[in-house]
């Protein structure tokens, strides 16, 4: 059983900084806000899953910084935002492996929705000493696909009521997610 | 209920036009198929009559019960009972299998969907399609086999009861047993809906004998080139598409 964190912000600037120890998932949820963390994994064979989903309407970032301290440590990083107006959101997605630290596990997933002409961006970096790792990134940065659309509309869904759904998807990505405790990132979906 | 007249249609953005000066009239309870070689159109067809963003109609109609529907939204000709099964269904993260066709449903009958009495009905069209029920609190067609893909758009089908089903290579990626199922699902739904249409496209005449045709087309070059039964679908595929000659046009 993982340890379970929330973070919702909402029109703020905020640094945190994690040391685990345990198998932990964090859900960081994110309204129009800067962000900066940085985690280490601190013990050999523990696992991190760290959903940030973020709605963005002026200028924002998100820092992310990964540290994979000791052997075996495992992360998966899935990073979605939406850039709702013309403005600059820039995500900076860092996972570290060191020398010493063999048969780590190290990805992360990161995408941007443009719903106007933002200038969004994604550096993703994997900075890896050891050769024993297995290590992805992926970076999407655009609007919704097509095909995506076209799926749903096939079967008889509004244009407007396909994009909440994708919408909705792409923000909440994640079955475990309890609802009570996001209310106010819930009602800004709504909002966009 | 479908009639296809004089139909041209191109790529968007290009300027190679792929259906040319298509007809074809599809009237209630009949079962028709359409064969060609690749890059003929077949699929092309298939999307156009859906309304997909990618191909532009230059010129015909397409009448669905008498409405010309070439100007209408995709979802609003899956309203009027338009279905496309499609022959590469697309994965959709995020969006649970569940929500997706509870929301079909809804916008399709206009009536709020009840969903405890949607999940106890889904249990029944799942298992009746050999899907297994825990597929319906996944995203949409992610991580699904090419077979589980395809009874999926099946049970889709089997949901929103649409009366003109378009099947795009059905058989396409399914096995022996899985084609078989399917089938026999679509062959039940004719039989609980019999004013239902269908246009099955196919390479293979292997999916006729299960769903039996009343005509069967050779499309070449963007039309229709020659009609019979589904004699002409074994003789495609005993002498190919070069061995049938010129033919009767519909």
């Amino acid at each position: 059983m993982s340890k379970v964190i929330y973070i919702v912000e909402d029109n703020e600037n905020k640094n945190y900084k994690y040391n685990i120890k345990e198998d932990t998932i964090i859900y960081h949820f994110s309204i129009n806000s800067s962000s900066e963390v940085i985690i280490d994994l601190d013990k050999e064979g523990v696992r991190l899953d760290y959903y940030y989903n973020n709605i963005n309407y002026d200028d924002n970032k998100f820092s992310i910084k990964v540290n994979h301290l000791k052997k075996n440590t495992h992360s998966e990083l899935y990073n979605h935002g939406v850039n709702v107006f013309c403005n600059k959101l820039m995500y900076y997605v860092d996972g570290v492996v060191l020398k010493n630290s063999s048969k780590c596990i190290c990805n992360q997933d990161n995408q941007i929705i443009n719903m106007d002409n933002g200038k969004s961006a994604i550096c993703p970096n994997l900075l890896i000493d050891n050769y024993d790792v297995d290590s992805n990134h992926a970076a999407y940065i655009g609007k919704f696909k097509d095909e995506a659309m076209f799926y749903l509309m096939s079967r008889g869904i509004s244009r407007e009521v396909a994009y909440r759904l994708l919408l909705n998807g792409f923000l909440i990505n994640s079955d475990s997610i309890e609802k009570d405790k996001i209310k106010l990132f819930l009602d800004e979906i709504e909002k966009i | 209920m479908l009639e296809i007249n004089h139909l041209n249609a191109k790529v968007k953005d290009k300027e190679i036009e792929i259906l040319k000066d298509f007809s074809l009239k599809i009237n209630s309870s009949e079962i028709h198929a359409i064969m060609g070689p690749n890059g003929t159109g077949k699929s092309t067809l298939a999307k156009v009559l859906m309304g997909h963003y990618g191909y532009e109609v230059t010129g015909g109609d397409i009448l669905f019960d008498n409405d010309n529907i070439v100007s209408l939204e995709v979802n609003e000709r899956a309203k009027k009972g338009i279905f496309l099964c499609m022959q590469d269904p697309t994965v959709i993260e995020g969006v649970s299998n569940s929500e997706f066709l509870r929301t079909a449903k809804g916008e399709i009958t206009g009536e709020k969907v009840n969903l405890y009495s949607f999940i106890k009905d889904m249990d029944s069209a799942m298992k009746s399609v050999s899907l297994d029920s825990n597929m319906l609190h996944r995203s949409l067609n992610q991580g699904f086999s090419g077979g589980e893909k395809k009874k999926n758009e099946v049970l889709q089908l089997k949901v929103l009861k649409p009366k003109f089903i378009i099947l795009d290579e059905l058989d396409s990626g399914l096995d022996v047993d899985s084609l078989r199922i399917v089938c026999e699902n679509i062959n039940e739904y004719i039989k609980e809906n019999p004013e239902t249409s269908i246009l099955i496209i196919t390479h293979y005449p292997r999916i006729l004998e299960y769903i039996k045709p009343d005509y069967v087309h050779v499309m070449v070059d963007g039309k229709i080139q020659k009609t019979g039964n589904i004699d002409l679908a074994f003789t495609v595929e005993k002498d190919g598409y070069l061995g049938i000659g010129s033919g009767v046009n519909v």
